[in-house]
Protein backbone atom coordinates (compact mmCIF):
# COMPACT_ATOMS: atom_id res chain seq x y z
CA UNK A 1 0.00 0.00 0.00
CA UNK A 2 1.31 3.62 -0.48
CA UNK A 3 1.80 6.15 1.66
CA UNK A 4 -0.99 7.94 0.59
CA UNK A 5 -3.56 5.03 1.41
CA UNK A 6 -6.20 5.82 4.19
CA UNK A 7 -7.58 3.63 6.48
CA UNK A 8 -10.83 2.84 4.33
CA UNK A 9 -8.88 1.71 1.31
CA UNK A 10 -7.01 0.09 3.43
CA UNK A 11 -9.85 -2.46 5.16
CA UNK A 12 -11.09 -2.58 1.79
CA UNK A 13 -7.85 -4.04 0.03
CA UNK A 14 -7.15 -6.53 3.50
CA UNK A 15 -10.42 -7.89 3.42
CA UNK A 16 -10.62 -8.66 -0.56
CA UNK A 17 -7.02 -10.06 -0.64
CA UNK A 18 -5.16 -8.18 -2.45
CA UNK A 19 -2.78 -7.81 0.02
CA UNK A 20 -2.41 -8.70 3.33
CA UNK A 21 -2.22 -6.93 6.68
CA UNK A 22 1.30 -8.20 7.52
CA UNK A 23 2.49 -6.19 4.14
CA UNK A 24 0.91 -3.34 4.81
CA UNK A 25 2.13 -3.66 8.43
CA UNK A 26 5.99 -4.19 7.13
CA UNK A 27 5.59 -1.50 4.39
CA UNK A 28 4.49 1.44 7.56
CA UNK A 29 7.23 -0.37 10.34
CA UNK A 30 9.88 0.48 6.73
CA UNK A 31 8.28 4.06 6.31
CA UNK A 32 8.61 4.97 10.25
CA UNK A 33 12.61 3.36 10.19
CA UNK A 34 13.18 5.42 6.82
CA UNK A 35 11.39 8.94 8.06
CA UNK A 36 10.82 9.28 11.87
CA UNK A 37 14.38 10.21 12.53
CA UNK A 38 13.20 13.20 10.22
CA UNK A 39 9.99 13.66 11.81
CA UNK A 40 10.17 13.06 15.49
CA UNK A 41 6.81 11.12 15.57
CA UNK A 42 7.48 7.82 17.01
CA UNK A 43 9.14 7.93 20.40
CA UNK A 44 8.39 3.89 20.62
CA UNK A 45 7.59 1.12 18.38
CA UNK A 46 6.01 -1.80 18.83
CA UNK A 47 7.20 -3.72 15.69
CA UNK A 48 6.47 -7.51 17.07
CA UNK A 49 3.61 -6.92 18.38
CA UNK A 50 2.05 -5.01 15.07
CA UNK A 51 3.54 -8.20 13.26
CA UNK A 52 1.39 -10.82 15.93
CA UNK A 53 -1.68 -8.52 15.46
CA UNK A 54 -1.73 -8.46 11.36
CA UNK A 55 -0.64 -12.36 11.54
CA UNK A 56 -4.01 -12.79 13.65
CA UNK A 57 -5.92 -10.15 11.03
CA UNK A 58 -4.68 -11.93 8.21
CA UNK A 59 -5.48 -15.64 9.89
CA UNK A 60 -8.76 -14.33 10.38
CA UNK A 61 -9.55 -13.00 6.51
CA UNK A 62 -7.72 -16.75 5.69
CA UNK A 63 -10.40 -18.44 7.93
CA UNK A 64 -13.45 -16.28 6.19
CA UNK A 65 -13.90 -14.68 9.92
CA UNK A 66 -14.60 -11.16 10.23
CA UNK A 67 -11.33 -9.46 10.84
CA UNK A 68 -13.40 -6.21 12.20
CA UNK A 69 -13.63 -2.62 10.42
CA UNK A 70 -10.41 -1.64 10.66
CA UNK A 71 -8.78 -4.31 9.65
CA UNK A 72 -5.12 -4.40 8.73
CA UNK A 73 -5.00 -0.39 9.44
CA UNK A 74 -1.54 0.82 10.96
CA UNK A 75 -2.24 3.14 14.08
CA UNK A 76 -0.09 4.60 16.80
CA UNK A 77 -0.96 6.30 20.07
CA UNK A 78 0.03 9.74 21.58
CA UNK A 79 2.69 8.04 24.55
CA UNK A 80 -0.08 9.34 27.25
CA UNK A 81 -2.04 6.08 26.31
CA UNK A 82 -1.01 2.95 28.02
CA UNK A 83 0.19 0.32 26.10
CA UNK A 84 1.11 -2.62 27.90
CA UNK A 85 4.41 -3.62 28.48
CA UNK A 86 6.06 0.48 27.98
CA UNK A 87 6.31 2.87 30.91
CA UNK A 88 3.10 5.58 29.86
CA UNK A 89 6.04 8.76 29.38
CA UNK A 90 2.88 11.23 28.81
CA UNK A 91 6.21 13.31 26.87
CA UNK A 92 7.98 13.45 30.54
CA UNK A 93 11.41 11.96 31.51
CA UNK A 94 10.00 11.62 34.87
CA UNK A 95 7.35 8.86 33.84
CA UNK A 96 9.64 7.05 32.04
CA UNK A 97 11.16 5.84 35.30
CA UNK A 98 7.06 4.31 36.01
CA UNK A 99 6.98 0.49 35.42
CA UNK A 100 5.78 -0.60 31.94
CA UNK A 101 1.90 -0.01 31.47
CA UNK A 102 0.11 -3.20 33.02
CA UNK A 103 -2.45 -3.13 30.24
CA UNK A 104 -3.49 -0.99 27.15
CA UNK A 105 -5.83 2.27 27.49
CA UNK A 106 -9.64 1.05 26.64
CA UNK A 107 -9.14 3.09 23.17
CA UNK A 108 -6.13 1.39 22.00
CA UNK A 109 -7.94 -2.00 22.72
CA UNK A 110 -11.29 -1.16 20.86
CA UNK A 111 -9.25 -0.22 17.82
CA UNK A 112 -7.44 -3.52 17.55
CA UNK A 113 -10.46 -5.22 18.25
CA UNK A 114 -11.79 -3.54 15.14
CA UNK A 115 -8.67 -5.08 13.33
CA UNK A 116 -5.95 -2.26 13.81
CA UNK A 117 -2.45 -2.51 13.99
CA UNK A 118 -0.99 -0.54 16.96
CA UNK A 119 2.43 0.84 15.48
CA UNK A 120 4.20 2.44 18.78
CA UNK A 121 3.70 4.81 21.09
CA UNK A 122 3.76 9.22 19.54
CA UNK A 123 5.98 11.94 20.52
CA UNK A 124 3.85 15.13 22.84
CA UNK A 125 4.33 18.51 24.71
CA UNK A 126 5.60 17.12 27.68
CA UNK A 127 2.53 16.04 30.17
CA UNK A 128 0.32 17.98 26.93
CA UNK A 129 0.81 21.20 28.21
CA UNK A 130 1.68 22.84 25.16
CA UNK A 131 0.66 23.97 21.82
CA UNK A 132 4.05 23.58 20.15
CA UNK A 133 5.38 19.98 19.72
CA UNK A 134 8.39 20.90 20.70
CA UNK A 135 9.87 18.48 23.70
CA UNK A 136 12.83 18.87 26.16
CA UNK A 137 13.68 15.32 26.42
CA UNK A 138 12.74 13.74 23.11
CA UNK A 139 13.28 16.30 20.77
CA UNK A 140 10.45 18.14 18.71
CA UNK A 141 8.13 16.52 16.10
CA UNK A 142 8.57 18.25 12.38
CA UNK A 143 6.44 19.39 10.17
CA UNK A 144 5.89 17.27 7.35
CA UNK A 145 4.76 20.47 5.14
CA UNK A 146 7.88 22.56 6.38
CA UNK A 147 10.61 20.41 8.48
CA UNK A 148 11.69 23.84 10.18
CA UNK A 149 7.82 23.83 11.66
CA UNK A 150 6.34 23.02 14.59
CA UNK A 151 3.83 20.56 14.52
CA UNK A 152 1.82 22.15 16.88
CA UNK A 153 0.87 20.12 20.00
CA UNK A 154 0.17 18.80 22.20
CA UNK A 155 -0.23 15.59 20.12
CA UNK A 156 2.65 16.31 17.96
CA UNK A 157 3.49 13.22 17.02
CA UNK A 158 0.41 11.86 16.17
CA UNK A 159 -0.20 14.68 13.11
CA UNK A 160 3.82 14.22 12.15
CA UNK A 161 3.13 11.00 11.95
CA UNK A 162 -0.24 11.17 9.76
CA UNK A 163 1.00 14.04 7.49
CA UNK A 164 4.26 12.79 7.25
CA UNK A 165 2.35 9.23 5.38
CA UNK A 166 3.65 7.16 8.59
CA UNK A 167 0.24 5.71 9.14
CA UNK A 168 -2.94 6.85 8.20
CA UNK A 169 -4.69 7.18 11.36
CA UNK A 170 -3.49 8.28 15.19
CA UNK A 171 -5.05 8.91 18.42
CA UNK A 172 -4.25 12.09 20.30
CA UNK A 173 -5.75 14.33 23.30
CA UNK A 174 -7.56 17.21 23.23
CA UNK A 175 -7.87 19.55 26.70
CA UNK A 176 -7.40 22.99 25.27
CA UNK A 177 -7.04 22.27 21.43
CA UNK A 178 -4.38 19.88 21.48
CA UNK A 179 -6.04 17.55 18.70
CA UNK A 180 -7.52 20.64 16.31
CA UNK A 181 -3.83 22.61 16.90
CA UNK A 182 -1.87 20.09 15.14
CA UNK A 183 -4.45 19.17 12.38
CA UNK A 184 -4.31 22.83 11.32
CA UNK A 185 -0.95 23.47 11.38
CA UNK A 186 0.21 19.66 10.01
CA UNK A 187 -3.11 19.90 7.57
CA UNK A 188 -5.03 16.75 8.89
CA UNK A 189 -8.90 16.37 9.76
CA UNK A 190 -9.37 16.25 13.64
CA UNK A 191 -12.09 14.96 15.76
CA UNK A 192 -12.55 16.29 18.92
CA UNK A 193 -15.80 14.48 20.53
CA UNK A 194 -17.85 16.01 23.03
CA UNK A 195 -16.75 15.48 26.48
CA UNK A 196 -17.40 12.68 27.81
CA UNK A 197 -17.82 11.00 24.76
CA UNK A 198 -14.56 8.25 24.29
CA UNK A 199 -13.38 6.89 27.29
CA UNK A 200 -10.11 8.12 28.69
CA UNK A 201 -9.33 4.87 31.24
CA UNK A 202 -6.05 4.08 31.01
CA UNK A 203 -4.30 7.29 29.04
CA UNK A 204 -2.15 9.65 31.52
CA UNK A 205 -4.65 12.42 32.54
CA UNK A 206 -3.85 16.63 32.40
CA UNK A 207 -7.38 18.15 33.04
CA UNK A 208 -9.92 16.09 34.23
CA UNK A 209 -12.54 18.27 33.63
CA UNK A 210 -11.14 19.24 29.83
CA UNK A 211 -9.51 16.01 28.81
CA UNK A 212 -10.29 14.47 25.67
CA UNK A 213 -9.29 11.70 23.56
CA UNK A 214 -9.80 11.42 19.52
CA UNK A 215 -8.44 10.62 16.67
CA UNK A 216 -6.40 12.35 13.50
CA UNK A 217 -6.42 11.37 9.84
CA UNK A 218 -6.38 12.20 6.16
CA UNK A 219 -10.08 11.31 5.47
CA UNK A 220 -13.17 12.18 6.60
CA UNK A 221 -14.07 8.74 6.54
CA UNK A 222 -11.39 7.51 8.34
CA UNK A 223 -11.84 9.78 11.36
CA UNK A 224 -15.48 8.37 10.95
CA UNK A 225 -14.29 4.87 10.65
CA UNK A 226 -12.37 4.79 14.01
CA UNK A 227 -14.24 7.40 15.64
CA UNK A 228 -17.75 4.40 15.38
CA UNK A 229 -15.14 1.88 16.93
CA UNK A 230 -14.00 3.34 19.96
CA UNK A 231 -17.48 4.40 21.18
CA UNK A 232 -19.12 2.68 24.03
CA UNK A 233 -19.41 2.89 27.48
CA UNK A 234 -16.58 2.08 29.81
CA UNK A 235 -16.97 2.49 33.47
CA UNK A 236 -13.84 2.56 34.02
CA UNK A 237 -13.73 6.59 32.87
CA UNK A 238 -16.04 8.55 35.21
CA UNK A 239 -16.62 11.12 33.41
CA UNK A 240 -18.31 8.85 29.82
CA UNK A 241 -21.50 9.34 28.98
CA UNK A 242 -24.05 6.44 28.66
CA UNK A 243 -25.52 7.18 26.00
CA UNK A 244 -26.09 4.60 23.62
CA UNK A 245 -23.45 4.39 20.41
CA UNK A 246 -24.14 6.68 17.39
CA UNK A 247 -22.14 5.39 14.58
CA UNK A 248 -21.42 7.91 11.86
CA UNK A 249 -19.41 5.94 8.93
CA UNK A 250 -22.42 4.76 7.46
CA UNK A 251 -24.31 8.05 7.41
CA UNK A 252 -21.40 10.02 6.19
CA UNK A 253 -22.57 11.00 2.78
CA UNK A 254 -26.39 11.32 3.78
CA UNK A 255 -27.01 15.10 3.76
CA UNK A 256 -28.49 16.92 6.42
CA UNK A 257 -31.49 18.34 5.25
CA UNK A 258 -32.11 22.58 5.86
CA UNK A 259 -28.86 22.54 7.75
CA UNK A 260 -27.61 25.77 9.24
CA UNK A 261 -24.67 27.08 9.41
CA UNK A 262 -23.21 30.51 10.96
CA UNK A 263 -20.04 31.49 11.39
CA UNK A 264 -18.39 32.79 14.44
CA UNK A 265 -17.87 36.70 14.77
CA UNK A 266 -16.62 38.99 17.45
CA UNK A 267 -13.47 37.38 19.85
CA UNK A 268 -12.83 34.32 16.68
CA UNK A 269 -12.38 36.84 13.86
CA UNK A 270 -8.79 35.78 12.82
CA UNK A 271 -6.33 37.92 10.91
CA UNK A 272 -7.38 38.52 7.20
CA UNK A 273 -5.42 35.84 6.21
CA UNK A 274 -7.25 33.25 8.73
CA UNK A 275 -10.45 34.34 8.15
CA UNK A 276 -10.15 33.97 4.51
CA UNK A 277 -10.22 30.24 4.72
CA UNK A 278 -13.33 30.47 7.22
CA UNK A 279 -14.94 32.30 4.29
CA UNK A 280 -13.97 29.87 1.72
CA UNK A 281 -16.07 26.80 3.64
CA UNK A 282 -18.33 29.98 4.42
CA UNK A 283 -18.75 30.17 1.04
CA UNK A 284 -18.96 26.53 0.17
CA UNK A 285 -21.74 25.92 2.46
CA UNK A 286 -23.73 28.88 0.86
CA UNK A 287 -23.33 30.16 4.86
CA UNK A 288 -24.45 33.99 5.17
CA UNK A 289 -24.94 33.87 9.30
CA UNK A 290 -22.88 35.14 11.85
CA UNK A 291 -23.23 34.48 15.73
CA UNK A 292 -21.42 35.85 18.49
CA UNK A 293 -20.20 33.14 21.38
CA UNK A 294 -20.63 35.87 24.16
CA UNK A 295 -17.91 36.25 26.86
CA UNK A 296 -16.02 33.45 24.81
CA UNK A 297 -12.84 35.54 26.15
CA UNK A 298 -13.87 35.02 29.31
CA UNK A 299 -14.10 31.72 28.66
CA UNK A 300 -11.05 30.81 27.22
CA UNK A 301 -9.81 32.72 30.39
CA UNK A 302 -11.61 30.32 32.53
CA UNK A 303 -10.12 27.62 30.37
CA UNK A 304 -6.54 28.34 31.11
CA UNK A 305 -7.03 28.42 35.21
CA UNK A 306 -8.90 25.30 35.44
CA UNK A 307 -5.78 24.16 33.41
CA UNK A 308 -3.29 25.24 35.30
CA UNK A 309 -4.85 24.38 38.71
CA UNK A 310 -5.56 21.20 37.94
CA UNK A 311 -2.53 19.82 36.29
CA UNK A 312 -0.54 21.67 39.11
CA UNK A 313 -2.72 19.66 41.64
CA UNK A 314 -2.39 16.28 39.55
CA UNK A 315 1.87 16.76 39.29
CA UNK A 316 2.40 18.29 43.11
CA UNK A 317 3.89 15.19 44.33
CA UNK A 318 6.52 15.59 41.21
CA UNK A 319 6.79 19.38 41.34
CA UNK A 320 7.94 18.86 45.03
CA UNK A 321 10.39 15.77 44.58
CA UNK A 322 11.81 16.45 40.84
CA UNK A 323 11.13 19.67 40.09
CA UNK A 324 14.48 19.89 37.79
CA UNK A 325 13.24 17.13 35.68
CA UNK A 326 10.72 18.83 34.05
CA UNK A 327 10.34 20.83 30.87
CA UNK A 328 11.59 24.27 32.46
CA UNK A 329 8.58 26.21 30.83
CA UNK A 330 6.03 23.23 31.70
CA UNK A 331 7.33 22.81 35.10
CA UNK A 332 7.18 26.82 35.87
CA UNK A 333 3.26 27.35 34.33
CA UNK A 334 2.36 24.28 37.35
CA UNK A 335 4.29 25.32 40.19
CA UNK A 336 2.37 29.33 39.42
CA UNK A 337 -0.88 26.70 39.33
CA UNK A 338 -0.26 25.12 42.73
CA UNK A 339 -0.32 28.92 44.42
CA UNK A 340 -3.86 30.16 42.03
CA UNK A 341 -6.53 31.12 44.99
CA UNK A 342 -9.29 28.88 45.26
CA UNK A 343 -11.58 31.24 44.03
CA UNK A 344 -10.27 32.24 40.82
CA UNK A 345 -10.74 28.40 40.28
CA UNK A 346 -14.07 27.65 41.59
CA UNK A 347 -15.40 31.28 39.89
CA UNK A 348 -13.76 29.70 36.68
CA UNK A 349 -15.95 26.35 36.94
CA UNK A 350 -19.08 28.44 37.56
CA UNK A 351 -18.23 30.49 34.44
CA UNK A 352 -18.31 26.65 32.44
CA UNK A 353 -21.79 26.11 33.16
CA UNK A 354 -23.02 29.66 32.72
CA UNK A 355 -21.00 29.68 29.32
CA UNK A 356 -22.40 26.37 28.39
CA UNK A 357 -26.02 27.40 28.78
CA UNK A 358 -25.62 30.89 26.92
CA UNK A 359 -23.70 28.90 23.50
CA UNK A 360 -26.29 26.19 23.87
CA UNK A 361 -29.28 28.44 23.13
CA UNK A 362 -27.58 29.65 19.89
CA UNK A 363 -27.72 25.84 18.81
CA UNK A 364 -31.66 26.23 18.70
CA UNK A 365 -30.88 28.79 15.60
CA UNK A 366 -27.80 27.09 14.12
CA UNK A 367 -26.85 23.40 13.73
CA UNK A 368 -23.09 24.49 12.99
CA UNK A 369 -20.75 26.98 13.46
CA UNK A 370 -17.50 27.95 11.96
CA UNK A 371 -14.35 29.05 13.23
CA UNK A 372 -10.56 29.37 13.03
CA UNK A 373 -8.56 26.21 14.74
CA UNK A 374 -5.36 28.75 14.87
CA UNK A 375 -4.34 31.95 14.69
CA UNK A 376 -1.65 31.94 12.53
CA UNK A 377 0.12 28.67 10.13
CA UNK A 378 2.78 26.77 11.45
CA UNK A 379 5.20 29.05 13.41
CA UNK A 380 9.02 28.12 13.37
CA UNK A 381 10.39 25.58 15.74
CA UNK A 382 11.85 27.20 18.75
CA UNK A 383 9.63 30.92 17.14
CA UNK A 384 8.97 32.72 20.59
CA UNK A 385 6.57 35.58 19.98
CA UNK A 386 4.35 36.15 16.77
CA UNK A 387 2.07 38.96 15.71
CA UNK A 388 -1.79 38.72 16.90
CA UNK A 389 -3.97 41.31 16.47
CA UNK A 390 -1.44 43.46 15.26
CA UNK A 391 0.58 43.21 18.76
CA UNK A 392 3.70 40.97 19.06
CA UNK A 393 2.64 38.25 21.75
CA UNK A 394 4.15 34.92 23.17
CA UNK A 395 3.65 32.34 20.79
CA UNK A 396 3.21 29.05 23.53
CA UNK A 397 0.29 30.19 25.35
CA UNK A 398 -1.72 32.17 22.12
CA UNK A 399 -1.87 29.01 19.92
CA UNK A 400 -4.95 27.99 21.57
CA UNK A 401 -7.04 31.22 21.64
CA UNK A 402 -10.08 29.70 19.00
CA UNK A 403 -9.84 25.93 20.43
CA UNK A 404 -10.03 26.87 23.94
CA UNK A 405 -13.47 28.22 24.17
CA UNK A 406 -14.68 25.25 22.61
CA UNK A 407 -13.50 22.16 24.53
CA UNK A 408 -13.68 24.57 27.49
CA UNK A 409 -17.88 23.29 27.44
CA UNK A 410 -17.05 20.37 25.27
CA UNK A 411 -18.73 20.62 22.43
CA UNK A 412 -17.66 18.52 19.35
CA UNK A 413 -15.47 19.24 16.79
CA UNK A 414 -14.00 18.27 13.26
CA UNK A 415 -11.19 20.48 12.17
CA UNK A 416 -11.24 20.54 8.34
CA UNK A 417 -7.28 21.37 6.68
CA UNK A 418 -7.17 24.68 4.28
CA UNK A 419 -4.56 25.74 1.73
CA UNK A 420 -4.38 29.04 -0.03
CA UNK A 421 -3.48 28.83 -3.46
CA UNK A 422 0.06 28.76 -3.97
CA UNK A 423 0.96 27.97 0.02
CA UNK A 424 3.20 24.98 1.55
CA UNK A 425 1.67 25.24 4.71
CA UNK A 426 -2.10 24.84 5.58
CA UNK A 427 -4.86 26.17 8.38
CA UNK A 428 -7.71 24.17 10.28
CA UNK A 429 -11.15 25.38 10.52
CA UNK A 430 -13.11 24.14 12.84
CA UNK A 431 -16.54 22.88 12.11
CA UNK A 432 -18.17 22.96 15.76
CA UNK A 433 -21.61 21.08 16.32
CA UNK A 434 -24.07 20.78 19.34
CA UNK A 435 -23.41 18.25 22.22
CA UNK A 436 -23.70 14.19 20.90
CA UNK A 437 -23.72 15.58 16.97
CA UNK A 438 -20.75 14.59 16.16
CA UNK A 439 -22.49 13.27 13.25
CA UNK A 440 -23.14 17.03 12.25
CA UNK A 441 -19.22 18.34 11.74
CA UNK A 442 -18.37 14.61 10.40
CA UNK A 443 -20.98 15.39 7.74
CA UNK A 444 -20.10 19.01 6.85
CA UNK A 445 -16.78 18.35 6.94
CA UNK A 446 -16.89 15.22 4.36
CA UNK A 447 -19.17 17.45 1.85
CA UNK A 448 -16.65 20.13 2.17
CA UNK A 449 -14.09 16.78 1.19
CA UNK A 450 -15.95 15.48 -1.20
CA UNK A 451 -16.38 19.24 -2.88
CA UNK A 452 -12.73 19.56 -2.67
CA UNK A 453 -12.71 22.23 -0.66
CA UNK A 454 -10.42 21.04 1.92
CA UNK A 455 -7.83 18.13 2.16
CA UNK A 456 -4.88 16.30 3.87
CA UNK A 457 -2.26 15.35 1.52
CA UNK A 458 0.48 13.43 2.86
CA UNK A 459 3.33 16.18 2.90
CA UNK A 460 5.36 16.19 -0.32
CA UNK A 461 8.58 14.26 0.27
CA UNK A 462 6.75 11.53 2.41
CA UNK A 463 4.32 10.70 -0.23
CA UNK A 464 5.65 7.56 -2.46
CA UNK B 1 -12.60 43.28 38.92
CA UNK B 2 -9.93 45.61 36.52
CA UNK B 3 -7.01 44.30 36.61
CA UNK B 4 -4.38 45.15 39.22
CA UNK B 5 -0.71 43.96 39.30
CA UNK B 6 0.06 42.36 42.56
CA UNK B 7 3.48 41.04 44.67
CA UNK B 8 4.22 37.49 43.05
CA UNK B 9 7.19 37.32 44.84
CA UNK B 10 4.97 37.79 47.87
CA UNK B 11 2.90 34.87 47.24
CA UNK B 12 5.39 32.82 46.08
CA UNK B 13 7.02 33.78 49.56
CA UNK B 14 3.45 32.35 51.17
CA UNK B 15 2.60 29.84 49.13
CA UNK B 16 5.60 27.77 48.58
CA UNK B 17 6.47 26.84 52.09
CA UNK B 18 2.67 25.84 52.91
CA UNK B 19 2.94 23.39 50.24
CA UNK B 20 6.51 22.25 50.63
CA UNK B 21 7.80 23.39 47.50
CA UNK B 22 11.36 24.26 47.08
CA UNK B 23 11.80 27.40 44.75
CA UNK B 24 15.27 27.22 43.13
CA UNK B 25 16.07 31.25 42.48
CA UNK B 26 16.25 30.57 38.45
CA UNK B 27 12.61 28.94 38.49
CA UNK B 28 11.65 32.19 40.30
CA UNK B 29 11.19 34.76 36.89
CA UNK B 30 9.27 31.80 35.17
CA UNK B 31 6.74 31.26 38.10
CA UNK B 32 6.15 35.21 38.27
CA UNK B 33 5.52 35.44 34.63
CA UNK B 34 2.96 32.34 34.67
CA UNK B 35 1.31 33.70 37.94
CA UNK B 36 0.48 37.57 36.65
CA UNK B 37 -1.15 35.95 33.48
CA UNK B 38 -3.00 34.19 35.53
CA UNK B 39 -3.72 37.29 37.35
CA UNK B 40 -4.58 39.04 33.86
CA UNK B 41 -6.88 35.96 33.09
CA UNK B 42 -8.71 35.77 36.73
CA UNK B 43 -9.73 39.66 36.34
CA UNK B 44 -11.01 38.67 32.69
CA UNK B 45 -13.18 35.71 34.38
CA UNK B 46 -14.38 38.20 37.42
CA UNK B 47 -15.72 40.34 35.14
CA UNK B 48 -18.93 38.00 33.90
CA UNK B 49 -21.12 38.51 36.49
CA UNK B 50 -22.77 34.94 38.02
CA UNK B 51 -25.78 34.95 40.44
CA UNK B 52 -25.95 33.32 43.46
CA UNK B 53 -27.34 30.00 42.39
CA UNK B 54 -24.59 29.50 39.71
CA UNK B 55 -23.68 25.71 39.86
CA UNK B 56 -19.67 24.58 39.37
CA UNK B 57 -19.72 22.70 35.98
CA UNK B 58 -18.66 19.50 37.44
CA UNK B 59 -21.45 17.40 39.34
CA UNK B 60 -20.76 14.48 41.20
CA UNK B 61 -23.55 11.65 40.89
CA UNK B 62 -23.49 9.44 43.61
Amino acid sequence: MKASADATEIVEAVKSGQVTARAVTEAALARIERHNPMLGAFTDVTAERALEQAELVDSKIRNAMDPGPLAGVPFAAKNLYDIKGIPTRAGSKINRDNPPAARDATLVSRMEAAGAVLLGGLNMDEYAYGFTGENAHDGPSRNPHGLDRMTGGSSAGPAAAVAGGLVPLSLGSDTNGSIRVPASFCGLFGLKPTYGRLSRAHSFPFVSSLDHLGPLARSTRDLALAYDAMQGFDEADPAQTKRVNELTFARLKHPIPGLRIAVAGDYFLGAPEVQAEVQKVAKALEVTKTVTLPDAQAARAAAFLITMAEGATLHLERLRERPDDFDPEVRDRLLAGTMLPAVWVERAQKLRRVFRDRVLKLFDGVDAILAPATPMKAPLLGQKTAMFGGVELPVRPNLGIFTQPISFIGLPVVTVPMWQDGEDLPIGVQVIAAPWREDVCLRIAHQLETAGVCKAPVAQGFAD
Amino acid sequence: MAYKPFDADALIDAAAPLLQLRIAPEHRAGIKLNLKTASKMAAVVEQIRLDDDAEPAPVYRA
